[in-house]
């Protein structure tokens, strides 16, 4: 059986196991066996809601899941139960299969906002141009209208954001996006899209701002005295 | 060896190919060899703003076939000593070329002429991609416009993509009195955006509508101003540096030594 016979997806409030019901139940165990070792010390220390869905499972199988969960993640697992429908998204969170700008590598929330793997890319990020990580992303130049820039953590603009930024795309809120000259076409925190005043602001020096999700608004602030 | 420069621009309608003409033009009256080459496949108009169109009989397209030799295609300007035309095909599209044919025509006329000029369909699909092929440098033209600052971004973003490094920025279209109201984007802001080296700024001009209807290069036209301007980029390119016009003077000097004279003899 392979590895995408279950499919785990990442949520606002834990994990969503997909099940195929066509699947043989021992087959199954084997496999999230297998893709929880595979994600090593990943799930350590997360405290998890897991559901699944796509097959019915007995109180036994139920048992014996929730068993392998927790003796092999390393994570707390608050509960187990059968996810009857998707959880509802709130209002105004895209759904991650529609989002233009999808990052490949993992569905888990990126860990690294203080402390973590940024790729840093040196020049222009011109029109039509994509800079996409998995981590924070430092960019010494410009980011000018038409280009975009999408991080799984925080973004930092070493000159004038005029593009697209996304950061935290894979649903953290806690990033932060800052920009030496921050008039951003459109900013994007995690599910929260937001866009410059519609007064065009003539700037002649760099004033640095920060942008911050809080209580589910986009924040701009100054934050050097 | 000749130099193989590429005039882009990613939007349509800015000035691509009345800059190829008049550059062109500029240079061959500053003595060097140009050759001119349309690569707008099935969208020709190089040919009709140089006045040549009458006496086009191959193409690039043939020549690239193999259908006739390079001289044959060649049309020699008989009003400028050392300007020459490959003119694209009207019946065919972009696909019919590909870019290795582009380098090693490009290679070929290298060898012969000063200066190759490539004008560069609208685009980003295959007729640019054939186009800046053999290249080595290139301008780019863009109106002062916010949406043909984006194309042009994006074009110059292409450009170092594809190894063509340090393109130079020619503003046309410019409008000085627009500027100074605040209606248009002044050169600053553009320069700002695209940061780029600037080649040369060409005002709005009348003469400009009036010359590729005729097929007469304004460059050759010393009442143009726009014309002034072209040579001016012409004198740059080829290694001068000259100080940028200043369009902001609507009265040419001989208005005001007119009015001058008039207001002393009444």
């Amino acid at each position: 059986m392979d590895e995408n016979s279950v499919i785990f997806k990442g949520t606002v409030n834990g994990l969503t196991i997909i099940l195929r019901p066509e699947d043989n139940f021992e087959d199954i165990l084997a496999v999230i066996e297998k893709k929880v070792e595979s994600a090593g010390k990943f799930f350590r220390g997360a405290i998890l809601d897991v559901r699944y869905r796509g097959k019915k499972l007995s109180p036994d199988e139920e048992k014996r899941l929730f068993e392998l969960l927790v003796s092999k993640s390393g994570a707390e697992i608050k509960s187990l139960q059968e996810g009857k429908e998707e959880i509802p998204q709130p209002v105004q969170q895209e759904p991650p299969q529609n989002h233009p700008f999808r990052l490949k590598v993992s569905n888990f929330f990126f860990k690294g906002i203080d402390e973590g793997p940024t790729k840093f890319h040196k020049g222009t990020v011109r029109s039509g141009q994509l800079i996409s990580y998995d981590g924070n992303v430092v960019i010494i130049g410009d980011v000018n209208p038409g280009g975009v820039v999408e991080a799984a953590g925080n973004v930092i603009v070493m000159g004038s954001l005029r593009g697209i930024v996304h950061a935290c795309a894979d649903g953290n809120r806690d990033a932060v996006v800052v920009a030496l000259n921050l008039q951003p076409m459109q900013l994007r925190i995690a599910d929260l899209i937001t866009r410059a005043p519609d007064e065009k602001e003539v700037r002649n020096t760099y004033v640095p701002e920060m942008a911050v999700a809080r209580d589910g608004m986009v924040y701009i602030e100054r934050y050097l005295r | 060896m000749g130099e193989v420069i590429v005039i882009t621009s990613g939007k349509g309608g800015v000035g691509k190919t009345t800059t190829t003409a008049n550059i062109g033009t500029g240079i061959s009256l500053q003595g060097k060899r140009v050759v001119l080459v349309d690569t707008d496949i099935g969208l020709r108009n190089l040919d009709v703003v140089m006045g040549l169109e009458n006496r086009i009989v191959y193409d690039i397209v043939d020549v690239i076939e193999g259908s006739c030799r390079l001289k044959q295609a060649l049309i020699k300007d008989k009003r400028y000593e050392g300007l020459y035309l490959l003119p694209a095909a009207q019946t065919r599209d972009k696909t019919a070329i590909n870019p290795e044919q582009m380098m090693k025509l490009c290679d070929e006329l290298k060898q012969e002429y000063d200066y190759v000029l490539i004008d560069c369909p609208a685009g980003i699909e295959q007729g640019f991609k054939n186009a800046i092929a053999g290249a080595e440098k290139a301008i780019v033209v863009t109106t002062p416009e916010v949406s043909a600052v984006r194309d042009a971004d994006r074009i110059i973003g292409l450009l170092e993509a594809n190894e063509v490094r340090n393109p130079k920025l020619l503003i046309n279209r410019v409008r000085m009195d627009m500027v100074k109201r605040g209606d248009m984007m002044n050169i600053d802001d553009i320069i700002d955006i695209l940061a780029i080296d600037l080649l040369g700024v060409v005002p709005d001009d009348e003469s400009i509508v009036i010359s590729t209807n005729i097929g007469e290069p304004a460059v050759a036209n010393s009442k143009s101003l726009a014309g002034q301007a072209f040579r001016n980029i012409t004198r740059r390119i080829m290694g001068e540096d000259v100080p940028l016009l200043n369009l902001e003077s609507d009265e040419g000097f001989m208005n005001k030594l007119k009015k001058l004279f008039s207001r002393k003899g009444s």
